[in-house]
C-alpha cells in the first residue's frame, strides 16, 4: 500500500517564486566584449557604420553642449529672470495667489484622475536602474565634454588672439567635482537597485503614479537645495531695481507654493483612492475637468466684479424664469405617454430658438445674448426629452440636469461679460505665456471633439446633403495651412460680424483653432467609424434600436475605442500648433522667447538673447509631446487595437 | 371588430411628419438652407462692413504696381501685385519640391536605420526621431534662423568657391539656371521624343512578354527623349511657326459671341444633369426591367435636375460675367502662348549665370544674376525637411514592420542576398503600406512652408500679407491663398492616389 499522496507529483514552489508572472528566465546578459561584438562590430560594414555614427553622435552631442553652455554667448539668466513672463505673461504680481490656486485645482484634478486610472501599470526596478545609469552616463559625458571657460579681462570682456578667436582656458577639473559626484551617486543608486534586488528586479513593479510623484517631489525639493538663482525686481527709492543673485536659492515666494502644490497633489491622490469606488466620483471628476478651465480663466484669474444690482434685477430673474419655466416644460415633455404632441412642441421650441437668433441678426428685437443661448439649449433638451421618459424620479433627474446646465451657462456668460477687478486686465489680453498655450490647447481639444464627431457622422451618413457639406468643410480646412486660417480669423472675423457683436482677437483665433482641429479630428473618428462591421448596425436594427440609439450606444463607443490612439496624436499636433499663435502677435511663450526677451534692455539688458529662450521653449514643448506620445503608445497596447 | 382593428393598424402611409423619407429630406434641406443663410448673412455683413470701412474686395491690385521688392525668387522687383504673388507661389513650390525630395530620402534612410541590428545606428535614429517630431516645426525654424543669422557679414571676397558660391549672414548665392528664349520650342521636341519613346517602350514590353527575350523598355524611352532633346537643342527654332497657329486660334476664339458660349455652357450643364439621371436609372435597371424606385431615388433625381437647371440659370442670367471671363482669359492664354513661341526667340532653351556682388561704399549686396538663397530659405528648408523626415522615418519603419516575417525568410530561402531581399521583396511591400501616410506628410510639408512668414522667407503667405497690408484687400488675398493651397493639396493627392492605385495588388 502506497500513500495516495505519493503518486501526486508535488511541485515545490519557492517562496520568492510566488506572485511571479510566467516570464521566461532572464537571458543571461552577454559579457561586455561579446555584447559589443554582437551589437556593434559583427561585420566590417557594421564596424565602419558604428565608427561613423559614433563620431556623428559625439560631434552632435558636443556641439549641442557647446551651443547650450558656450559661455561666450549663452546667458541663461535671460531665461531664469524671465520665468514669470514665460509662464503667465503680464499677470499682476500682487495677485499671484490666484495663479497658485488655479494650479492647485488642476493638480488636484490630476491627482483624482490618477487615482481613478488603477490599471496604469508599473515600471520594473530594472527599468528604473537603467534610467539612473543612463542619466549618470549622460552627466558624466557632459562633464567631460564641455569646453573650458573663455579668458576674460578684468571688465569681463573676452580676449581675442590675432586670428580673432576667443582665447579659451584649460578645463579646471576641480571646478567640476560636484558633477563627478552627481554622476557617481547616480551610478551608485543604479548599482544598488540592480545588484541589491538580484533577479527580482524584473518582477517588482513600482506603480507609475508613484514614480511620477517622486519625480515631481525631487524637482520641488531641488528648489530648496540647488542654487538656481534669485531674480526679480525690488522697489527702492520709488524705482524698480533688478535683483540678481545667481548664487542663491530661488525666491521663497516660489519655493513654498511649489511645496504646497506637491503636498496638495499627494493629498488629492490619497482622497481619490478613498473615493474611487463610489459611482459618482468618476463622473464628477470628468465634469470638473470640463468646467475647470473656464472656471479658472474667467472666475479665478479674471475675478469678475459683479454689478450686484444688475445681477438681482436681471440675471437672477432670468435664470429663474428659464430654470422653472423650462423645467416645467421638460418635465411635461418627458411624460412616457405623450406621443406626437411632444415632438411638435419640441420642434416649435426649435423654431423659437432660431427666430430669437434671426431677430437679433436682422435687428427686429433686441434681446440679451444669454436668452438666445438659453432658448437654443431648451430646444436641444426638448428634442431629446422623449429619450428620458420614465418614472417620476428619472424625469426629475432630467429636469435637474437642465437646471444645472442653465445655471452653469448663465453664470459663465455673466462672468465673462463682467469687467475684472484686477487692474489693467479688462480685456482678454491678460492671457499669455505658457498659461495661454495650455488653455488654447485644452479649448481646442475639448470643443473640437464633439464638433469632429458630428462632422464624422455627417460625412459617413447616408444623407447626401449632410455628406457633401461635411466633406467640403473637412477637405477645404485640411487643404489649407493653419496660418492662413489664423490670419482669416484674426483679420477677417470682425468684418463678418454684425454691428454690436464683437469677438476679441483671442476668442477669434481660438474659434479658428477649434474649427481647424475639428476637421482633423473628424477624419480620425471617421477612421474608427469605418472599422465598425456591418453586422453591428444590423444587430442594432434587429433589436429595434432607433438610429440615435444605434449611433450612441453601439457604433460610437466602438468607433471611439479604435480612434483613441490617433486622437491622442491629434492632441499632440494641436498642442504643437498653438506655437503658431506667435506669428499673428499673441503673446504666447514662443513669442516671448523670440520677440520680447531679445528686445529687453531694462531693467536687465538681454538684447539679442534669443537662442536660450528658444531652447527653453523647445524643451517645454518636447516634454509635453513626448509624454503624450508615450501615453498614446501605452493606450494603444492596453486597448489592444487590432488584436481584439 | 378584430378585422376593423387590423385594418386600422395598417394604414397605407404614416402621416407626412412621421414619414422617414420626408423627415430625412426635410432635415437636410433645412440644414442646407441654414448653412447657406448663415453664409449669405455673413457675406452681406462683410460687404456692409467693408464698404463702411472703404475696404475694396476686387482683384484690381493684381495689375497695379505693388510698390515693394521681394528678397528672393524669380523676380525680385515685381511690377504688378499679381506678379508679386506669383513670385511667392513659385518660392513656395520650389521649397515644397526640394523639401519633399530631401525629406523622402532622409526619412527612408533613418527609418531603415531605426530597424538596424547595429545598436548605435538604431539608437541614433531613435534619438533623431523623438527629438525632432516632438518639437513644433515653427520653434525649430526660428532656432535654425537664429543660428544661421549669426554668420559673418557679406563682404566682397566671402565664399568658399570664388565666384560660384557666396555665403554670409544674408544667405547663400549660387549660379542660377533659368528658362531662356528657346525653351518652349525645345519643349515641343521633348514632347515628341517622349511620345515616340512611349510607343517604343510599349513595343519592347510586348516583345518581352511574347518571346521572353531580355529587352530594355525604359532605356528605349529615355534614349528617345535624349536623342530628341539633343536634336531639339540646336533645331528648336523650327517650331517658331507655332506662334502664328496660336495667334490664329486666339483670334478665332475671340470671335465666339458671348451669347453662344452662354448657351453652350447652359446646355452643357443641363446635359451633365441629364447624363447623371440616365446613369442613375441605368444602375437601377435589372434584366427584369427597371427596379422599383424609392422616394430617395426620386429626391436624388429631382435634386440633380434642379442642380443642372441652376447651373444653366447661372450661366444665362445670374452671372453672365463668368462667360465673358472665360472668353477673355482663354484668348489671353492663347496670345500668351503665341508670344512665348515668338519669332524673335532663337536663343538657347536653358541658360545659366554666375552670382554677382554689387557694392555701394561699405555695403555689399547680392546682384540680380545669381540664385540667392536667404537665411529664411535655409531655415524653413531645414525646419520642414528635418521635421517631416522624422515622421516619414516612423512611417517607413511601421511599413517594414508590417511586412510578414515569412516574406524575408522566403526571400532568403530562394537564395536572395540581404540587399536583394530588401530591394526586391520587403521594400516594395512596405512601400505599398506606407504610401498613403507618406502622401499625407507631403501635404503637411507643403502647408508647413507657409511658416516662412516667421523668418521672412518670401513665400506666398509672406508676399500675400505684404500685398494685403499695402493694398488693403484682405478678402481677395485670403481667397487667393486658399485656392493656391487647395490646388497644391489636390495635385499631391491626385499624384499619390495614382501611385497608390498602380501599386495595389491586383486580386482576382
Amino acid at each position: 500500500m502506497t500513500n495516495a499522496f505519493e503518486t501526486i507529483p508535488m511541485r515545490v514552489v519557492a517562496e520568492e517564486d510566488l506572485g511571479k508572472p510566467d516570464l521566461p528566465p532572464e537571458e543571461p546578459s552577454l559579457p561586455p566584449g561579446e555584447w559589443l561584438k554582437k551589437n556593434l562590430f559583427s561585420s566590417v560594414g557594421n564596424t565602419i557604420l558604428t565608427i561613423l555614427v559614433g563620431a556623428l553622435l559625439f560631434w552632435a552631442f558636443r556641439g549641442l553642449l557647446d551651443f547650450a553652455f558656450n559661455n561666450a554667448e549663452r546667458d541663461w539668466t535671460s531665461v531664469a529672470a524671465n520665468m514669470r513672463l514665460f509662464l503667465t505673461f503680464a499677470y499682476p504680481v500682487d495677485q499671484y495667489v490666484r495663479v497658485w490656486v488655479s494650479l492647485a485645482i488642476l493638480l488636484s484634478l490630476g491627482g483624482f484622475s490618477f487615482a481613478l486610472t488603477r490599471n496604469i501599470g508599473g515600471i520594473t526596478l530594472r527599468r528604473i536602474a537603467t534610467w539612473f545609469f543612463t542619466t549618470g552616463a549622460l552627466v558624466l559625458a557632459a562633464t567631460l565634454l564641455v569646453k573650458g571657460p573663455l579668458e576674460r579681462d578684468a571688465d569681463g570682456v573676452l580676449i581675442f588672439n590675432e586670428e580673432n578667436e576667443a582665447i579659451r582656458n584649460a578645463v579646471v577639473w576641480a571646478d567640476r567635482s560636484i558633477w563627478f559626484i552627481v554622476a557617481a551617486a547616480l551610478f551608485a543608486i543604479a548599482a544598488a537597485i540592480w545588484f541589491g534586488f538580484g533577479d527580482r528586479r524584473r518582477f517588482i513593479f513600482i506603480p507609475t503614479h508613484y514614480v511620477l510623484y517622486a519625480m515631481f517631489g525631487a524637482a520641488v525639493l531641488s528648489l530648496f537645495v540647488v542654487k538656481y538663482g534669485h531674480y526679480g525686481l525690488r522697489e527702492a527709492d520709488g524705482a524698480l531695481v533688478p535683483v540678481m543673485e545667481p548664487d542663491s536659492l530661488v525666491a521663497r515666494s516660489t519655493r513654498i507654493p511649489w511645496l504646497v502644490m506637491w503636498v496638495v497633489t499627494g493629498v488629492a491622490y490619497f482622497v481619490g483612492t478613498l473615493l474611487r469606488s463610489r459611482g459618482w466620483f468618476k463622473g464628477l471628476t470628468g465634469l470638473s475637468w470640463l468646467l475647470a478651465p473656464p472656471f479658472i480663466m474667467w472666475v479665478i484669474l479674471r475675478d469678475p466684479s459683479f454689478d450686484w444690482a444688475h445681477v438681482w434685477s436681471t440675471d437672477i430673474p432670468m435664470f429663474a424664469a428659464f430654470a422653472i419655466g423650462g423645467g416645467a416644460i421638460l418635465f411635461w415633455l418627458s411624460k412616457p405617454d405623450l406621443g406626437e404632441i411632444g415632438r411638435i412642441i419640441a420642434f416649435g421650441l426649435g423654431i423659437v430658438a432660431f427666430l430669437s437668433f434671426l431677430s437679433g441678426a436682422l435687428g427686429w428685437m433686441s434681446m440679451l445674448q444669454k436668452a438666445r443661448i438659453s432658448f437654443v439649449l431648451l430646444a436641444m433638451f426638448a428634442l431629446v426629452a422623449h429619450n428620458f421618459a420614465g418614472d417620476r424620479s428619472a424625469r426629475l433627474r432630467f429636469v435637474g440636469a437642465w437646471i444645472a446646465t442653465i445655471a452653469i451657462v448663465h453664470y459663465f456668460v455673466t462672468a465673462i461679460n463682467t469687467p475684472s477687478t484686477l487692474q489693467g486686465i479688462q480685456s482678454d489680453t491678460f492671457l499669455g505665456g505658457f498659461l495661454f498655450t495650455l488653455f488654447a490647447a485644452f479649448v481646442g481639444l475639448v470643443v473640437s471633439f464633439p464638433l469632429g464627431a458630428i462632422l464624422a457622422l455627417a460625412r459617413t451618413s447616408k444623407f447626401p446633403i449632410f455628406r457633401i457639406l461635411a466633406t467640403t468643410f473637412i477637405e477645404v480646412v485640411r487643404g489649407i495651412p493653419f496660418i492662413t486660417v489664423l490670419f482669416f480669423f484674426s483679420i477677417m472675423l470682425p468684418l463678418f460680424l454684425p454691428e454690436g457683436m464683437e469677438v476679441g482677437e483671442i476668442a477669434g483665433v481660438l474659434i479658428g483653432l477649434v474649427l481647424f482641429s475639428a476637421a482633423y479630428m473628424a477624419e480620425n473618428i471617421r477612421g474608427g467609424l469605418q472599422s465598425i462591421r456591418r453586422g453591428q448596425f444590423e444587430a442594432a436594427d434587429a433589436i429595434g434600436l432607433t438610429p440615435t440609439q444605434r449611433t450612441g450606444l453601439i457604433v460610437m463607443p466602438q468607433a471611439l475605442r479604435v480612434s483613441i490612439p490617433p486622437l491622442v496624436g491629434q492632441a499632440i499636433s494641436t498642442y504643437k500648433e498653438t506655437s503658431l499663435f506667435a506669428i499673428i502677435g499673441i503673446f504666447d511663450f514662443l513669442r516671448i522667447a523670440n520677440n520680447v526677451i531679445p528686445n529687453q534692455s531694462t531693467p536687465i539688458n538681454f538684447v539679442g538673447h534669443k537662442r536660450e529662450g528658444l531652447l527653453f521653449v523647445s524643451l517645454i514643448y518636447f516634454i509635453g509631446s513626448y509624454a503624450m506620445s508615450k501615453y498614446s503608445q501605452k493606450l494603444e497596447k492596453d486597448l489592444g487595437v487590432g488584436t481584439r | 371588430m378584430t378585422d376593423a382593428t387590423l385594418a386600422g393598424s395598417q394604414p397605407g402611409r404614416p402621416p407626412f411628419y412621421r414619414d422617414a423619407t420626408v423627415v430625412k429630406w426635410f432635415a437636410q434641406l433645412v440644414t442646407l438652407l441654414v448653412v447657406l443663410g448663415v453664409m449669405f448673412f455673413l457675406a452681406r455683413e462683410a460687404g456692409d462692413n467693408l464698404s463702411a470701412k472703404n475696404i475694396a474686395t476686387d482683384f484690381d491690385f493684381l495689375n497695379i504696381n505693388p510698390g515693394f521688392g521681394i528678397s528672393e525668387g524669380i523676380d525680385t522687383d515685381p511690377d504688378t501685385g499679381g506678379r508679386a504673388l506669383w513670385v511667392g507661389m513659385v518660392n513656395t513650390l520650389r521649397m515644397a519640391a526640394a523639401g519633399i525630395v530631401v525629406a523622402t530620402i532622409l526619412g527612408i534612410i533613418i527609418g531603415i536605420a531605426r530597424l538596424s541590428n547595429n545598436w548605435m545606428v538604431n539608437r541614433a535614429a531613435g534619438i533623431y526621431i523623438e527629438a525632432l517630431r516632438n518639437i513644433p516645426v515653427l520653434v525649430q525654424i526660428l532656432l535654425y534662423a537664429a543660428i544661421l543669422g549669426s554668420a559673418g557679414r557679406l563682404l566682397q571676397d566671402t565664399g568658399p568657391i570664388e565666384g560660384w558660391v557666396i555665403r554670409s549672414a544674408k544667405g547663400l548665392a549660387l549660379p542660377r539656371v533659368f528658362i531662356a528664349d528657346g525653351f518652349y520650342q525645345w519643349a515641343i521636341w521633348l514632347l515628341i521624343g517622349a511620345a515616340i519613346g512611349w510607343f517604343l517602350r510599349r513595343q519592347q514590353v510586348a516583345k518581352r512578354d511574347a518571346t521572353g527575350q531580355i529587352t530594355y523598355p525604359n532605356i528605349a524611352l529615355l534614349g528617345s527623349v535624349l536623342v530628341f532633346g539633343i536634336i531639339g537643342w540646336f533645331a528648336h527654332p523650327v517650331f517658331g511657326f507655332f506662334t502664328s497657329i496660336f495667334e490664329a486660334l486666339g483670334d478665332a476664339y475671340g470671335k465666339i459671341p458671348q451669347g453662344a458660349l452662354q448657351i453652350l455652357l447652359a446646355v452643357a450643364s443641363l446635359a451633365i444633369a441629364a447624363w447623371w439621371i440616365k446613369r442613375f436609372l441605368d444602375q437601377r435597371r435589372t434584366p427584369a426591367g427597371l427596379a422599383k424606385l424609392t422616394d430617395d431615388d426620386y429626391f436624388r433625381m429631382i435634386f440633380a435636375g434642379l442642380g443642372g437647371l441652376l447651373g444653366a440659370l447661372l450661366f444665362l442670367v445670374l452671372w453672365p460675367g463668368l462667360s465673358s471671363w472665360i472668353l477673355n482669359s482663354g484668348q489671353d492664354l492663347l496670345y500668351l502662348l503665341s508670344d512665348k513661341f515668338g519669332n524673335g526667340r532663337t536663343g538657347q532653351p536653358i541658360d545659366a549665370m554666375k552670382p554677382t556682388l554689387v557694392g555701394e561704399g561699405t555695403l555689399w549686396n547680392y546682384g540680380p544674376q545669381g540664385l540667392t538663397l536667404s537665411v529664411g530659405f535655409a531655415a524653413v528648408f531645414l525646419g520642414v525637411t528635418l521635421y517631416t523626415a522624422a515622421f516619414i522615418a516612423e512611417i517607413v519603419r511601421g511599413g517594414i514592420n508590417a511586412v510578414p516575417k515569412g516574406q524575408g525568410e522566403a526571400a532568403a530561402a530562394i537564395g536572395l542576398s540581404r540587399m536583394q531581399s530588401l530591394r526586391q521583396v520587403v521594400l516594395p511591400q512596405a512601400f505599398r503600406v506606407s504610401l498613403p501616410p507618406i502622401g499625407n506628410q507631403y501635404l503637411n510639408l507643403t502647408k508647413n512652408t507657409s511658416l516662412g512668414i516667421a523668418v521672412g522667407y518670401a513665400d506666398v503667405v509672406n508676399t500675400g500679407s505684404t500685398v494685403l497690408n499695402q493694398t488693403g484687400r484682405p478678402l481677395s488675398v485670403i481667397a487667393i491663398w486658399m485656392l493656391f493651397y487647395l490646388a497644391c493639396s489636390l495635385t499631391i493627392s491626385v499624384v499619390v492616389n495614382w501611385f497608390n492605385v498602380r501599386m495595389k495588388i491586383v486580386e482576382r
